[in-house]
Formats: structure tokens, C-alpha cells, sequence
């Protein structure tokens, strides 16, 4: 294998340097005898060299060629002998032009900058090595650091550096005298400009370099009608793109500025007190991602949006609750799902999509969302071939439809208000000097984030596990609900004493959810407090009366696998219930989790016996439920109507008659040939 | 051209590398000799002459090249070769292809200014730079020749070796490619032998000279006036010295 060496074959286009070209035209300008810069002679000791110009001329030259003021002219000829276009007989380090007597030359074309070629190390160091030779020790202490840097880089070349400085100098030596005292200066100006002395700003400092010439086009470029009508469309194009007003724009910005002015702790104070200044980190363990109480300024931060609301897990935290009371909690579990959906690993996408469908958007699903049918439509067809954002629309829907409803009321609802009472504006610190040096000799170091993502894990499992999950819409189902019945409800009782629960409105059906997902999912509803009551009261017949289906929480592995083993117990109980329930393992929904939510935990808990079996006829399903039936073709018996009801419409009274069969919510892609079959 | 040739059968492989050797030697010479001719071009020396010597030194160069390129690559190519030989070889390897480059960047160099500057067109202007003299003795010197040559250039030698100069640059930058892949010298092994700092050929250099001639001189004046100065005060306390000594001798 052989390592090319690479060569600059004056490709590379450094566009900052596109502005030589001019400057080279206005070079050759000052060259016309008559019109052009006035030369005088230089007198060295020995000899004379023609071609001296002095400082004053030249810019008056510029200033008069470009009608410009003598400052002006001066910064544009400085500019010239920055690029070495000119370069300065006396006091060669400084690239500047001084606008009296001193004598200045113009460069050889040979040495001027080029735009395609860079100046290269090889000749730098053949260069220095010359100046050796003439004279041991005329190197300068940055030139001799550049000498001995490049002998390291390039000592395989070594011995043609040298070879080759001592040759140029003898062939420098046959000229005659004054010529050899011009080439010298020459190059020394040259190597002034490309390899400048440390801490002087160089001219040549020319950004990136481009495979291809930005000016190319302007100047060799046909204009063939071809090329016109591009830039005909170019320009279309530019006028369509949509603009907002400066006016919107910038008033968006006072909006935010003005709103958030006070929360930025670089502009405003920050309570108690800013833990990089003081070291005192009790700001930091007060804004706690999962604190109990949160800061008065946290809670106003959530009052700007609902964004900032989702985004401080606190605030969701509390907007969660909020919406267990309303029933619609339904509704952020989505959008959550969807987010671990979005960013989580792609290996497990395919069957979170599948889970959420059966959670969420199936028909008869135990977390029904309420969306329109055409996100419906469009989501579900996505899910036949999953992806990272096939629910993004859904996602957008349900993420409006909170941001414009619940958002507003949750501001007004007690939960809130609760919250905003309780929160602590702390003191505001005021650190002596001797104790901001305790503290900062108190300083530790923060708890690994290994640690701290450990406990954001445990306290998401122990959220899910003891979750409350809140109740979402009863679905009138013609299932058989009884052995899927979910009394999570009187778990909920027993595990979360007192927890506040609303019971919905009496009358509604129980239908536990056929869902036999994987994931233990059935939506129960409390029916009523009576129930309620008579659940906690005797735990026996009363649930005969209706069925009572709570719903479990979404992650409950732990209470479904405790459940479980009484799964056969409780079929043993119910024959009716061992019907359904022989049907339901048939189909393959024995997921124990399901059936154990029938909870006999919670049966040895209220002391009685669940008995969400009861085969009440429910009354019928009101027609304008329909109105959220889907399109969706599952297979259900035709005289099942599944109608998600909306939990805030607590008055409803819906029933249904139970039925024998349960509906097995089937995602669609499963069930295509199924259907092909069917109809 | 290939690179092929039979070996020369006579003499050992020294001979031959102190053939090469003389050889890169000289292509060091010329190349040097051109990068010199090469700053004169768009200058006010600027002439059909300078072109006309400028195209000579630049076949001379390319003629050694081949030449050069012709034995070492031959040599290289002898796997048979004893590592100090070899060693050598490389090192006159990587001479000879910088030496190429070098020769390769100042013929693109000559080109583009040359286009800039034709001699031939009325309008052209060159630029002033301060050149006054000749450059016949550098083209001697490149030619190996012991007279400059003072015959004068054909005319309009410069749109011809414009023309050719174009053709050459490429066939040059051809050579080297070749030598790349014929040739596998791995650079990072190679060692140079010589010293870091040349020794001191001169002293009376043209900078020196320049640098007591300018401004800046008056360091040196200084130092002048200082070792003046110093000999006068010398000189003062031996003559105070000696009167001292006569008073005390006459005393």
C-alpha cells in the first residue's frame, strides 16, 4: 500500500480570498507610467534600486483614483500590503502602509497570494534554512520554533531542504548585487504575510477552502436561456415561501420576553438563592423533578402554557391528578405512550405501537381516547407498518384537545389552587463572605446520574404499580363482562385508603373490556358510590346489582401477577364466569392479569366477593353514542355496540345488554384475512 | 516513457547509485536555478529573453527527470538490494520526487503569471519590482554551460512556451503520479542523514548588507559607534595609562 502524497493541485477555492483578483487589477493600475504611482529610486550604500514608492503616494493615488477621503484610501492600501501586493523597505514586519516618506515596493507576481495555490511548508522550511546558511542565527525565536517543528514533520525530506537551500543560494549568488538584495526582500515580505509572527493578524486567515470556485460562475458561466429560466424559478420560489410579519414576530417575542423575564435566572434573582453563586444547592433540592411541594415560581411557570406545564414533571404530575378526577387521564397515558414511543429504542417499537393500539385506539379499548375518524383512519392505517411517528397525529390531536380544554380547567380546578396555596416561596439567602467560603469548602459533588436515573425508574415503577389509574369512559359493552371485570376500584380501595375517587354516574354498564392484550388493560368502571358502598360494606351480592369494573393501572404487573393464581379459583366460583372465561382463554387472551384484576385480593380485602357477574340486563345503548362507532371492522357480533363514552358526560345513562360473547379487540392487521373472509 | 530498463551490467550498484546520485544532484541545481528565473516573470525584467530561458532550463530539468527517474526506479525495483544501498536509494528517491514537485509547482506558477502577463500583447504592463539586471549566468549555471549563452531569443518565445508549458505541467504531474505507484518508498521510514542546519556558507550576504544599509541599521550603527566609542576610551585610558607612568617615571 502505498500513502500518497498529497499534492495541492490549486483546487481548493478559498472564496475569502476572491477579492485578490481586484486588488491584483488595481496593482496592475499603479504600474501605468503615466497614470500610475510616481517610483523613485532607493539609495542603499552600495547601490541604487529603482522602483521605490513612497507611503504619501500611494494612498494619495488610491484616494484619487476612488474619490475617497484619505482615511479610507489608507485602510485600502494598508489592505493592499496586508496581502503582500506591496511590501515595506523599512520596518518589514509591520504590514501597514504609513502615509509619509517610508519607501514601500511592489511585489513580484511570482510571490503574489494565490488563491488556488497555498503557500506550502516545504518551501517555508527551504526558505529558513537559506537564511541558516547565509547566517548561523539570524532566525527569529518563532521561526526557529517553526524550523525545528518542520525538521520533526518532514526530516524524510530533510536532505533535499538542505540540498536544495544551498543550491538556490548559489544560483541566488549569480546575480548582480542589487538584484539579490531585491529578491531577498522579496522573499522575506512573502514569508512575512503567509507565515506571520505570532500575534499579528494575518491577512491570509482565509476561512474555508471549496472544491469549487463560488466566482467561477459569474464570470465563464453561458447564459443560455436554460440558465435564466433556473433563476426565473429561483426567484419564484424565494417570493412564495410563507413570511410572518415583523410586527407578529416581533411582538411574540416581547410576549415571551415580558412573561419570562422574571423565571431567568440570569436576568432575576432566583429563590433562595443562585447555587453557582453561593454554593448552596436548596434551590436545586427545592425544583426537584419529583418534589412534593414545588416553588411558587414553578407553579406560576406553569401558567404560561401547556407546554411548560407537560414539561416539568411535577406540573404533569399534577395535571395528572387532575384529570383522574375528570376521567380523562386517558388522554395524557396516550400522549405519554406516544412520547416513549417516539424516543424510545426502535427494537420494541413495533410492539409498543401494537399495545398502545390495543390500549387506546381500538375500539372497545380500555383507555379509549376520543378521536375524530379521520386521525383514526390515518393512525390506524400507519400501525399496519409501524413507525416512529405513525401516531403523531393522534398524538397532535389529543395534545390540542387537552391544551384546549382540560388545559383551561385545570387552572380553575381545585387541584390547582390546592397547589398554588402550598407552594413556598423560600428566603432569599444572604451569605456573609465567611459563610460563602463554607460553602464553598462544603461543596460535594452531585449523586452519580447513574443513581439518579436508578430512582427515576423505581419511582416510575412504584407510579404505574400503585398507580391510579383513572377511570376512563365505560364502554357498553355486550361482552360478558363479569370474569374480565377489573375491580380495581376495590383495590383501589384497599390499596390507596382514602384516595379520592369520583364514582360515575349511576347506571352504567359494566363491560369489562375483552381486551385481552398482553397488557392487563380492562377498563372498569365504578358504577356508583352505591356500589361502592356496598362493596366496601359487605363486599357480597351487591355487586350483583352492577357490575363494577375499575380499571387497572396500565403497568400493574405486580398486582396482575398477584392476581393471578386466584384466576382459577375465581372460575371455579362462577360458572357463568367459567363460560366466558373458557371462551376468553380460548381466544387467547389468558392473560392472567386481566382476569386476576377480578381480584381476589380485593375480595379478601372487602371480605365478600367480587361479583361484577351479574347478568342485569342493562338498558339499551342510546343511539347517539353511535356517533363515535367506528369504521374499524373487528369482529364482533353484530349486536354488540361498542361506544366509548365520554367521561365527562356523567349523566349518561347507558346500558347494554350483556352478552355471551366477548369482544376481542383485534388490531386490524392482524385480523385482515379474518375479515377478507367475513365479508 | 516505462520505467523499464535492463540493468547496466557493468559496475556494482554503487556506481550506479553515485550515478543517480550526480544526477539528482544536478536536478536539485536546476530546479534551484528556475525557482530563481521563475520570480522575474510578470517583473520588470521581464522579457522574451527571460521566457526563452526559462523554457531552457525547464526541458533541461525534465530531461534529467527522465533520466534520473529511469535508473532509480530500476534500482528500487531490485529487491535484491542490500538494506544500506537500499536505504540510500530511498533517500535519493525522496529527493528526486520533491525536487519534482518543486519543479512541478514553480512550472504552475510560471504558467498562470504568464498568462496574466503576456509579453506579446501591446497592453501588457509589468509589474515594477525593483529588477534591473540579467539572468543569463543563472540559465549558464542551470545549463552547466561556462559562458552564459548571449544568443537572443527567438520571438514571441513566450506564447510558444505559454503553449507548451500547459502540456509539459501535465505530462510533469504524470511522472510523479507514475513514480507513486511504481515506486513503493514508505516516506515515514525513510531517515535523513544530514544535519538540521546547513553550515554557513557565506557571510557577506545581501541581507546583511541590506540590514546595514536601512533603517534598522542603526542597531548596527550603534554597535559600530559603541565598539568606536569603546576604542576611544581604550585607547584614552592607555595614553592616560602611559602618561601616568611617564609622570611617575620623570616624578
Amino acid at each position: 500500500m502505498t500513502i500518497r502524497n498529497v499534492r495541492d493541485h490549486g483546487q481548493r477555492y478559498r472564496p475569502r480570498m476572491a477579492c485578490l483578483k481586484k486588488v491584483e487589477a488595481l496593482v496592475l493600475e499603479m504600474q501605468d507610467p503615466k497614470s500610475g504611482v510616481k517610483s523613485q529610486t532607493q539609495r542603499l550604500v552600495i547601490t541604487t534600486i529603482p522602483h521605490a514608492i513612497t507611503g504619501e503616494d500611494i494612498v494619495a493615488w488610491v484616494a484619487n483614483r476612488f474619490n475617497i477621503d484619505a482615511r479610507e484610501a489608507q485602510s485600502i492600501a494598508t489592505l493592499m500590503v496586508a496581502f503582500g501586493y506591496i511590501y515595506p523597505l523599512q520596518d518589514h514586519k509591520r504590514l501597514i502602509i504609513k502615509a509619509d516618506t517610508s519607501l514601500y515596493r511592489f511585489q513580484t507576481p511570482y510571490f503574489w497570494p494565490a488563491q488556488q495555490w497555498p503557500a506550502e511548508d516545504t518551501d517555508y522550511a527551504i526558505y529558513l534554512a537559506k537564511r541558516n546558511i547565509r547566517k548561523k542565527g539570524v532566525l527569529e525565536l518563532y521561526e526557529q520554533e517553526h524550523y525545528n517543528n518542520l525538521h520533526k514533520w518532514m526530516n524524510h525530506k530533510w536532505d533535499f531542504i538542505v540540498m536544495q537551500a544551498k543550491e538556490q543560494y548559489r544560483a541566488g549568488k549569480e546575480r548582480k548585487k542589487p538584484d539579490r538584495v531585491v529578491f531577498d526582500c522579496q522573499e522575506r515580505a512573502y514569508w512575512v504575510v503567509h507565515r506571520p509572527p505570532p500575534g499579528t493578524i494575518s491577512a491570509m486567515d482565509y476561512g474555508l477552502e471549496r472544491l469549487t470556485d463560488p466566482n467561477a460562475d459569474e464570470v465563464k458561466k453561458k447564459k443560455t436561456m436554460d440558465y435564466y429560466r433556473r433563476i426565473v424559478i429561483f426567484t419564484q420560489q424565494c417570493i412564495m415561501r410563507s413570511r410572518v410579519k415583523s410586527s407578529v414576530s416581533l411582538g411574540a417575542i416581547v410576549k415571551y420576553i415580558t412573561t419570562c423575564k422574571n423565571h431567568d435566572p440570569f436576568l432575576a434573582m432566583c429563590l433562595p438563592s443562585n447555587p453557582w453563586l453561593t454554593d448552596d444547592t436548596t434551590y436545586w433540592e427545592l425544583n426537584m423533578p419529583n418534589v412534593e411541594i414545588p416553588t411558587k415560581m414553578r407553579v406560576e411557570r406553569w401558567t404560561f402554557g401547556f407546554r411548560e406545564l407537560l414539561s416539568d414533571p411535577r406540573g404533569r404530575a399534577d395535571f395528572r391528578l387532575f384529570l383522574k378526577k375528570e376521567f380523562s387521564g386517558e388522554n395524557l397515558a396516550f400522549w405519554e405512550t406516544c412520547e416513549d414511543l417516539k424516543w424510545g429504542a426502535a427494537a420494541t417499537m413495533k410492539d409498543k405501537a401494537q399495545q398502545i393500539y390495543k390500549t387506546f385506539l381500538a375500539p372497545g379499548a380500555p383507555r379509549w381516547i376520543n378521536i375524530d375518524g379521520k386521525t383514526m383512519d390515518i393512525t390506524v392505517k400507519g400501525l399496519v407498518h409501524p413507525h416512529r411517528y405513525v401516531l403523531d397525529a393522534a398524538q397532535t390531536h389529543i395534545y390540542m384537545l387537552m391544551k384546549k380544554d382540560s388545559f383551561g380547567r385545570y387552572m380553575k380546578s381545585t387541584v390547582f389552587k390546592e397547589t398554588q396555596k402550598k407552594a413556598i416561596s423560600p428566603e432569599e439567602h444572604k451569605f456573609s463572605d465567611a459563610q460563602l467560603e463554607q460553602n464553598a469548602k462544603k461543596r460535594k459533588p452531585n449523586l452519580s446520574p447513574i443513581v439518579l436515573r436508578q430512582r427515576e425508574e423505581e419511582e416510575k415503577a412504584r407510579l404505574a404499580a400503585s398507580g391510579p389509574m383513572d377511570i376512563t369512559q365505560l364502554c357498553k359493552f355486550t361482552a360478558p363482562v363479569p370474569h374480565l371485570a377489573v375491580y380495581t376500584g376495590i383495590c383501589e380501595a384497599q390499596l390507596s385508603h382514602g384516595r379520592e375517587r369520583q364514582p360515575p354516574s349511576p347506571g352504567f354498564p359494566t363491560l369489562p373490556n375483552s381486551a385481552a392484550c398482553p397488557s392487563p388493560i380492562s377498563v372498569a368502571i365504578d358504577s356508583t358510590p352505591a356500589s361502592e358502598r356496598k362493596f366496601e360494606g359487605q363486599g357480597g351480592s351487591a355487586a350483583a346489582q352492577f357490575p363494577s369494573i375499575a380499571e387497572v393501572p396500565l403497568e400493574t404487573r405486580v398486582s396482575a401477577s398477584a392476581r393471578g393464581p386466584d384466576e382459577s379459583q375465581l372460575a371455579s366460583q362462577k360458572s357463568r364466569v367459567a363460560l366466558s372465561l373458557s371462551r376468553f382463554l380460548r381466544r387467547g387472551c389468558g392473560n392472567a392479569s386481566v382476569l386476576a384484576s377480578l381480584s381476589p385480593k380485593c375480595h379478601s380485602a372487602m371480605g365478600g366477593r367480587v361479583q361484577p357477574l351479574s347478568r342485569e340486563p342493562l338498558s339499551q345503548p342510546q343511539p347517539k353514542r353511535i356517533a363515535n362507532f367506528f369504521q374499524i371492522k373487528v369482529d364482533i357480533p353484530p349486536e354488540c355496540r361498542i361506544y366509548p363514552i365520554d367521561s365527562e358526560d356523567e349523566e349518561n345513562e347507558c346500558t347494554s345488554r350483556v352478552r355471551g360473547t366477548v369482544k376481542e379487540i383485534i388490531c386490524p392487521w392482524e385480523s385482515i384475512t379474518k375479515q377478507d373472509q367475513a365479508g | 516513457m516505462d520505467g523499464k530498463v535492463a540493468d547496466d551490467g557493468g559496475g556494482g550498484s554503487q556506481k550506479l547509485l553515485e550515478e543517480v546520485r550526480a544526477l539528482v544532484e544536478t536536478l536539485n541545481k536546476v530546479v534551484a536555478c528556475y525557482h530563481q528565473l521563475s520570480s522575474c516573470v510578470g517583473g520588470s525584467t521581464d522579457s522574451g529573453q527571460l521566457r526563452h530561458e526559462l523554457r531552457q532550463t525547464r526541458e533541461r530539468a525534465q530531461q534529467l527527470a527522465l533520466d534520473s527517474r529511469r535508473l532509480l526506479t530500476a534500482r528500487l525495483r531490485d529487491r535484491s538490494l542490500a538494506p544500506p544501498t537500499r536505504l540510500e536509494a530511498e533517500l535519493l528517491w525522496v529527493s528526486f520526487s520533491s525536487s519534482l514537485e518543486l519543479l512541478h509547482a514553480d512550472m504552475c506558477k510560471v504558467f498562470s503569471v504568464g498568462q496574466n502577463f503576456p509579453l506579446s500583447s501591446n497592453t501588457g504592463v509589468l509589474v515594477q519590482t525593483g529588477m534591473q539586471g540579467e539572468t543569463a549566468k543563472v540559465t549558464a549555471r542551470a545549463l552547466s554551460l561556462s559562458e552564459p549563452d548571449l544568443n537572443e531569443a527567438p520571438a514571441s518565445m513566450d506564447r510558444l512556451e505559454q503553449g507548451e508549458l500547459e502540456a509539459e505541467k501535465a505530462r510533469v504531474d504524470q511522472m510523479i503520479e507514475d513514480m507513486e505507484q511504481r515506486v513503493n518508498v514508505l516516506r515515514w521510514t525513510v531517515e535523513a542523514q544530514g544535519p538540521q542546519n546547513a553550515e554557513p556558507v557565506g557571510s557577506g550576504s545581501s541581507l546583511a548588507l541590506l540590514s546595514v544599509l536601512q533603517a534598522e541599521p542603526e542597531q548596527h550603527r550603534c554597535k559600530r559607534g559603541q565598539m568606536f566609542v569603546a576604542a576611544l576610551v581604550v585607547s584614552l585610558a592607555a595614553a592616560a595609562l602611559l602618561l601616568s607612568v611617564g609622570v611617575l617615571y620623570l616624578g
